[in-house]
């Protein structure tokens, strides 16, 4: 098992050089020249020889190879390099508004389950029923709808409209708690909405595969009262799928929240990587990219040694 | 097994639905008004320039020696007095103000400030003009004789920019000081400022607000819902399409000027736009309303001359529909030029900012209806602007305004000596207008001035060396409860939060 976690590992390091390397030469070949974009601001032209000091100032004067490796001596050292901006430490940016995305996902994870995981299995004991015929279309609604669509029309009714709710943006949880929570409200149940409909429809079809296996029948033989067959027998053999489904779309939002963001005025993670690829802030681009991929690699080397745990078939293969 | 919900439950939760409201996230500290700006400033660094939303912020912190009054004129800020000496020496008067760390303001604080932006190794915005300077006298602490080394009328006019503010010397290794109403109270990167009122500002009685809470909302319409759900006090760039409603809303306030403006700019450094009849058959191909309308939503005006506002002393009635649209002169300069079966062309402009693609859009059909066939390119803004420094365009659409109402200001965009930039076109260098550019930044006498002006626009008029399209209103919104605050005339609009000192919100 030992040797099996250190080529694993070894792997997946050798996923994130990979990564760190594409990123560095796409960020550098597309056109676009921090320097002159911080210095023609507002439409003026910047003085050349201003613009040929910044990038003096910010090494970007120096051969690609040379940036290359200073950028490997830095990320070996776990420096993410500072914004090209302001020189604020990207590490640090990135340690504020990460945990601020995964908040925002998580939430909506949670609604996400909290909707889709009963109302899947409300629709799969009475299939073909109206009730199962309408949530079925709901859920492909929900699922064919674009968040910016849900996000914008939530915006438009709950704050402008009715004005329950702020229209947006951001507040620290640790100064104000409560308008913490109703600012994440409407942005969390955008993504949500999607996301449950995902959720009903796998909850759905694996309760159903699952109602028909052989011991949920002999527990209905036995007499076991049907809640108690629902709740032990069938729903936790569907969740494996379901858990599964759900893991996957969780990574894919980590990178993937940035309308929701946008049209929330959420400062998390992925609003931070689209406002840094406009700005060709190159260490903040190649910061956040990084740290994405590297969650996604630590995720699938987690998964990758948890099957070798339950399966030693796995590892030895 | 079944789940019952009560009827009565259900009714009741759900008319209890509307006092769910959270009042935390809106909740107004009196005296404080809530900003909705429309990105967060990249850096408020005094000397640089990263945009108009960082300016914004920036008059509220720094003030320089001389500033704009709500009637857009020049007014004295840190100085309470100035005026030429001679034909190349200006002098300042300093009024007795003080820095936020609580040290009185010196002739020593301009020399240094000045000193900074001139540096070598500087990138001030205004660096290469404050090389101009000869020599910075201070005879007394509170008198300063600005020296240039050629004679220059718009001294004034730089000293009033938001991008040379008087620091104090005391500022030199660290965090920069200035003598604005309010002083940074904290800051929350990428999100919001909260600014306070400074007690020791040096107009008595002022400011009037105890702060101002600026947050920043890219999003337009969320920018427009935050105000009308009540969020914010007040907002900048009201987009187009929603002032009409904004007008229409008896709790709100829309205050609008035409100051910036859209234009082309052409390579010339190639055919055909090395031909002024092609560039003039250009200016005369479109119809400027259409993109009012298509981009605007109909809140601006066209721009059939150079972008010298009607209401500027410096307007030329007689050339203000020097380029106006007739498809037919257009065609028969294009014949003159040998170009009667029409070309192709690349037309560069970007799909980052809806009035920019929506501006080249309309000019591709009208360029299409005289013949010009003209291939879009839209990137990205950032990609844009590279291209367009490096000159690798035919045609391409522009937006902007200029950094003042003085017309030495369009320098910026006719001046062929100066670098390559994507804000002017790319190689078209007309002698007559470097001249009389020159002469106009040197001449004293306002009515000899005036005539440079209005020569300068006869030549540009044939000369085309941009292609005025459209101004494009600009609109500050708020709630009926502000007072105070201005949309300063024309190209000074971005300076508008020079007024934050005398707001109040009701």
């Amino acid at each position: 098992m030992l040797g099996y976690a250190a080529r694993r590992s070894v792997v997946a390091l050798g996923l994130v050089w990979v990564v760190a390397t594409l990123v560095f030469l796409v960020i550098h070949l597309i056109p676009g020249d921090p320097a002159e974009l911080l210095l023609s601001q507002g439409g003026f032209a910047p003085d050349p020889a201003a613009v040929a000091e910044l990038r003096e100032r910010l090494g970007l004067d120096r051969p690609l190879p040379e940036q290359y490796l200073a950028y490997l001596g830095d990320l070996a050292r776990g420096d993410l390099g500072r914004s090209l901006l302001d020189e604020h430490p990207v590490a640090e940016e990135i340690a504020l508004r990460l945990p601020r995305t995964l908040e925002l996902i998580l939430a909506a994870a949670l609604l996400a389950v909290a909707v889709g995981l009963p109302l899947g299995t409300l629709a799969a004991l009475r299939a073909g029923g109206i009730g199962d015929r309408v949530l079925s279309v709901l859920a492909g609604v929900a699922m064919s709808v674009p968040v910016f669509v849900i996000g914008t029309l939530a915006v438009l009714v709950f704050a402008q409209k009715l004005r329950w709710v702020s229209a947006g943006g951001f507040t620290p949880f640790d100064r104000d708690p409560l308008g913490h929570l109703a600012l994440l409200a409407m942005p969390a149940a955008t993504i949500a909405v999607g996301l449950a409909a995902v959720v009903f429809r796998m909850t759905r079809s694996s309760i159903l595969e699952v109602l028909g296996r052989d011991y949920v029948r002999t527990a209905v033989a036995k007499g076991v009262a049907p809640l108690r067959i629902v709740v032990h027998h069938v729903v936790r053999n569907a969740l494996i799928p379901v858990v599964t489904v759900l893991a996957l779309h969780l990574g894919t939002l980590l990178g993937g929240t940035v309308l929701v963001e946008y049209v929330f005025n959420w400062p998390g993670l992925s609003g931070y990587l689209v406002n840094a690829v406009e700005a060709r802030d190159y260490p903040e681009v190649m910061g956040i990219v990084l740290v994405i991929s590297v969650l996604f690699v630590l995720l699938n080397l987690a998964v990758d040694l948890l099957y070798a745990l339950l399966d030693p078939r796995v590892r030895h293969a | 097994m079944s789940f019952v919900t009560s009827r009565r439950a259900f009714v009741a939760g759900a008319a209890a639905l509307p006092f769910l409201r959270m009042p935390g996230a809106r909740a107004a500290t009196p005296g404080v008004l809530t900003f909705g700006l429309s990105s967060f400033p990249p850096s408020i660094e005094p000397f640089a320039n990263t945009g108009t939303a960082a300016a914004t912020i920036k008059v509220m912190i720094y003030r320089g020696l001389l500033s704009y009054g709500k009637d857009g004129l020049l007014r004295g800020d840190l100085a309470e007095s100035w005026g030429p000496e001679g034909q190349t020496a200006w002098v300042f008067k300093l009024r007795d103000a003080t820095f936020h760390n609580g040290e009185k303001l010196t002739s020593a604080d301009v020399k240094w400030t000045i000193e900074q932006i001139a540096a070598e190794k500087s990138t001030a915005f205004f660096r290469k003009e404050m090389q101009g300077v000869a020599a910075v006298e201070t005879p007394d602490d509170r008198t300063v004789r600005l020296v240039m080394k050629e004679p220059n009328v718009t001294v004034p006019r730089l000293m009033a920019s938001y991008h040379l503010p008087i620091i104090s010397k005391a500022s030199a290794g660290g965090e920069a000081i200035g003598a604005g109403p309010f002083k940074v109270k904290s800051t929350e990167r990428g999100v919001s400022m909260e600014l306070e009122a400074f007690d020791k500002y040096f107009r008595p009685g002022l400011p009037k607000l105890k702060g101002i809470r600026a947050i920043a909302y890219k999003d337009e319409n969320l920018r427009v819902a935050a105000l009308q759900a009540g969020d914010v006090d007040l907002i900048e760039y009201v987009p187009w399409q929603s002032m009409e409603a904004i007008s229409k809303d008896p709790a709100l306030t829309l205050d609008t000027t035409d100051g910036p403006f859209m234009y082309l700019v052409f390579n010339g450094a190639k055919k055909p736009f090395d031909d002024a009849r092609v560039r003039k058959a250009v200016a005369h191909a479109i119809n400027r309303d259409d993109i009012v309308k298509a981009a605007f939503f109909g809140r601006g005006s066209g721009l059939a001359h150079l972008p010298i506002a009607e209401g500027s002393e410096f307007f030329n009635a007689e050339y203000k529909d020097a380029w106006s649209y007739d498809p037919a002169l257009s065609k028969k300069l294009l014949t003159e030029a040998g170009l009667g079966g029409g070309f192709s062309c690349s037309l560069l402009s970007t799909a980052q900012y809806g009035m920019h693609k929506d501006t080249a859009e309309v000019v591709q059909q009208h360029l299409m209806a005289v013949g010009i066939n003209a291939q879009l390119n839209l990137p990205d803004w950032a990609t844009r602007v590279a291209l367009g420094n490096k000159g690798q365009y035919d045609l391409a659409v522009m937006g902007t305004a200029a950094d003042s109402n003085d017309p030495d200001g369009l320098s910026n965009f006719i001046d062929g000596t100066l670098s390559p930039s994507y804000v002017r076109s790319h190689g078209v260098k007309v002698d007559r207008i470097i001249e009389l550019l020159q002469a106009g930044r040197v001449e004293f006498d306002e009515a000899k001035r005036k005539a440079i002006y209005k020569e300068l626009e006869k030549v540009a008029v044939d000369e085309v060396p941009i292609a005025g399209l459209a101004w494009r209103s600009q609109g500050y919104a708020m709630k009926k409860g502000v007072t105070g605050f201005k949309n300063l005339p024309g190209a000074l609009t971005f300076y508008s939060g020079l007024t934050f000192e005398e707001t109040s919100i009701g």
